[in-house]
């Protein structure tokens, strides 16, 4: 995990910080280097079908697609912690009333749904976190409404009550610590999935816009062109890869370590 | 004849010596019990050499004259399946979704034999006493009660006709009447020529029933011998210290102190819920219950598991549902629980089953005991409630040096003081305790028990004691009530109760 944590963090580290620092913009196009070879004119991973450098270009592909992630994970952390918890807390009617609901948008095929709010209000980055973290929350909050029914009749919440603390203070001093290892773990396996979906929807061309650029769109040009520059493919995929597998390992590492 | 010998057996689990030098023997038709505390190594004692239990065996066991240890898994299976296995809890050893007929049949084919037909495993039912065994073959194991799945485990254990009988703790899961009917059951299976090795920590039940006792301690053997002499004439202090810890009934009850005016007036009390699903009908879990508990004064609220017992006590100190009847504190009307005020919360506090589970694994010994003073006592600021902590751990044996450990650093025995001493923080009048002993060994109930009467002494306090077992609530309460399903059936002053009992529900946890 401790692999996983430092290559996440180089990773993104390199995204937020680096750009500045080099010759290029991600928008600049090199009218001189079209399709460059690596280390040749000053471009060090080389350029793209258009002259654009593809080291700043992948930079700036990973800030965008990690924004996409953690801000969609956020909104499902958020929506989903809240949905499960007073669904779990409260119980009987209330619970079968939201969990039904959740059940219900389970049932949409869900990329379908974000597909036809990009074709209906036009691609925006904004859409694109909207429609991902309001599909991710659904299964954080059946997580945590697992967890808050499993604790809500454990002896220290009834000991808790009989000690006179009102209902926000037991949910603040005991349900919400004991919930949130296993809701952190979880948004750490999120992330991930978070991060292939805002690929496949910017691979379809449905994600940001151009000359914004995202890791799916990187990929999804560098795909036309592997038989001439193959690594205009393999740069962003390689990074995709490395992000989606170290974001797992860094999941699946805190679950089995706080979630017991 | 002696059907399994062991001798000089020690057992390594990496580094740590787990048993040292074991020794005892089973002779055909005989049982030999292994008695000790929680951690003394008895059930280690029993699996390892049939390579059962994790780490090294090293010494002697031999089954019928062939040797078990050193040998490989091939090897052992044959020699394994020569004994039987009987364990602690019914309910989990039997696997829910499979028919007791089927699991009877799995059984007997694990054990080498050809598939047997209905008639003959009815006969193995009844041999364990159960009734109208045909129909029995088709009931799954949550129809069946907590002594008839013990009984069917007994069932499955002997089904392929072992020599050795190995039953550990069979009887701890149970209530009083049916430890004695389960060991009743395994005495009639010696008669057949079946050994029986038995492992229990309550010693004074099972030496009615065993011919040699080997006491064990920190995975030694501290004394062996016949069991009547072990009992009358323990050598060791261990051995007295579990010959004392078991409570009896035929020990004459305690003198307790004398009670003064009515605190707690139960009338009427129902508690209905809603079934599980949208439409699901109400389910009635306490009806028309009615008790008064006076200053001072300890009421046994007894009856098996499922009578209502817990959802009344929890009804009463408002920790749980009511739907209706009246509840009155000194006179007063106590209101609703989501409207409960600070003084009735000071003044009943509750103590639960399950230690561990009682405290936040996230909180210190000292945060949880500090809670009800947090929201009970305002006027006290931190340096006050640090004083009542430090306090309070004294009272309960525990020292200050526990304040900054965490649940996962305790023991059974610590964590259930540290939830009796956050229990006694706001300087309650009644506490309520849920079954409080029962998830302890025998030795640390025991010590739980003594400190409870103390505490009783100390702090004149009034005690509402919910429990299955009548010997632990003998040595604590004036006054018993039974309840069973969801009615109070009989009520009354200990003595009466256990000299007259009325009510078929209390002659049954009598045992009689």
């Amino acid at each position: 995990m401790k692999g996983a944590l430092f290559l996440v963090a180089a990773i993104a580290v390199a995204a937020l910080l680096l750009p500045p620092f080099l010759p290029w913009g991600y928008a600049d196009i090199d009218w001189n280097a079209v399709r460059a070879a690596p280390f040749s004119s000053g471009h060090w991973l080389g350029t793209d079908s258009v002259g654009r450098d593809l080291l700043a270009r992948t930079l700036a592909g990973t800030r965008v697609t990690l924004a996409v992630a953690s801000a969609a994970a956020l909104v499902a952390l958020l929506i989903g912690t809240a949905w499960g918890a007073i669904a779990g807390w409260f119980g009987g009617r209330v619970d079968e009333a939201m969990m039904r609901v959740v059940d219900g948008l389970y049932a949409l095929p869900f990329m379908f749904v974000v597909i036809v709010l990009m074709v209906v209000f036009g691609r925006s980055i904004l859409l694109v976190f909207l429609g991902i973290g309001a599909v991710e929350w659904l299964t954080m909050a059946r997580v945590v409404r697992g967890q808050v029914l499993a604790l809500r009749h454990r002896p220290f919440i009834l000991a808790s009550e009989a000690a006179g603390a009102p209902t926000g203070a037991i949910l603040r001093g005991h349900l919400l610590p004991n919930v949130a290892p296993v809701a952190i773990a979880y948004l750490m396996l999120t992330i991930p999935q978070v991060v292939m979906v805002e690929s496949f929807l910017s691979f379809l061309g449905l994600g940001v816009q151009e000359p914004l650029t995202s890791l799916g769109i990187l990929v999804h040009d560098g795909a036309d062109d592997m038989d001439i520059a193959p690594l205009t493919l393999l740069v962003p995929g390689a990074v995709l890869v490395a992000l989606v597998v170290a974001l797992n390992r860094i999941g699946e590492g805190l679950r089995q370590r706080l979630a017991r | 004849m002696t059907i399994y010998a062991v001798e000089r057996l020690s057992l390594r689990i990496g580094d740590a010596a787990i048993l040292h030098d074991i020794g005892f023997e089973v002779r055909r038709g005989a049982c030999t019990a292994l008695v000790g505390a929680s951690g003394s190594g008895k059930s280690m004692s029993c699996f390892a050499p049939f390579g059962l239990a994790a780490g090294k065996a090293s010494g002697s066991a031999r089954l019928d004259g062939a040797e078990l240890i050193g040998l490989d898994e091939p090897a052992l299976r044959p020699l394994r399946a020569r004994a039987g296995f009987a364990f602690q809890q019914p309910a989990t050893a039997l696997s829910p979704h499979l028919t007791i007929g089927r699991q009877l049949r799995e059984a007997v084919v694990a054990g080498g034999a050809p598939s047997p037909d209905r008639r003959a495993l009815a006969a193995m039912l009844d041999r364990v006493g159960i009734a109208r065994p045909d129909a029995r073959l088709d009931s799954w194991p949550h129809r069946l009660s907590g002594g008839e799945r013990q009984r069917v485990m007994i069932a499955a254990a002997v089904a392929h006709d072992p020599i050795l009988l190995v039953a550990d703790e069979p009887t701890s899961a149970l209530d009083a009447p049916l430890r004695h009917a389960i060991l009743d059951l395994i005495d009639r299976l010696r008669q057949d020529g079946m050994a029986v090795l038995l492992v229990s920590h309550d010693l004074p039940l099972v030496a009615l029933h065993a011919d040699q006792v080997a006491v064990l301690q920190a995975g030694r053997v501290v004394e062996s011998g016949a069991a009547r002499q072990i009992l009358s004439r323990p050598l060791t202090a261990e051995t007295r210290a579990l010959v004392a810890a078991s409570p009896s009934l035929d020990t004459p009850g305690p003198a307790l102190p004398p009670t003064g005016a009515p605190l707690l007036a139960a009338q009427g009390i129902d508690v209905t819920v809603a079934g599980r699903g949208w439409r699901a009908p109400q389910v009635t879990l306490v009806e028309d219950a009615s008790f008064t508990i006076a200053e001072g004064e300890a009421l046994a609220l007894a009856g098996r598991s499922g009578s209502g017992k817990s959802t009344l006590a929890r009804a009463v100190a408002r920790l749980g549902p009511m739907t209706d009847g009246e509840l009155r504190w000194r006179g007063e009307i106590v209101p609703g629980r989501d409207r409960m005020a600070a003084g009735f919360r000071k003044a009943v506090q509750p103590v639960f089953q399950d230690p561990v589970a009682s405290l936040d694994p996230h909180w210190t010994v000292a945060a949880s005991i500090a809670e009800p003073l947090r929201h009970l006592c305002p006027e006290l600021d931190a340096a006050a409630r640090a004083a009542r902590v430090d306090a309070l751990l004294e009272e309960v044996e525990l020292g200050r040096g526990f304040a900054d450990r965490r649940p996962a650093e305790l023991s059974g025995g610590q964590a259930q003081r540290v939830a009796i001493a956050r229990a006694l923080a706001a300087g309650p009048e009644l506490i309520l305790l849920d079954e409080a002993t029962s998830a302890l060994d025998v030795l640390v109930a025991g010590r739980i028990l003594s400190l409870l009467q103390r505490l009783q002494a100390d702090r004149n306090l009034a005690i509402l004691m919910i429990t299955h077992d009548l010997a632990v609530a003998r040595s604590l309460c004036h006054r018993l009530a039974v309840m069973e399903a969801g009615k109070i059936v009989e009520q009354g002053p200990f003595d009466r109760m256990l000299s007259t009992p009325g009510h078929p529900a209390t002659r049954h946890l009598l045992g009689t």
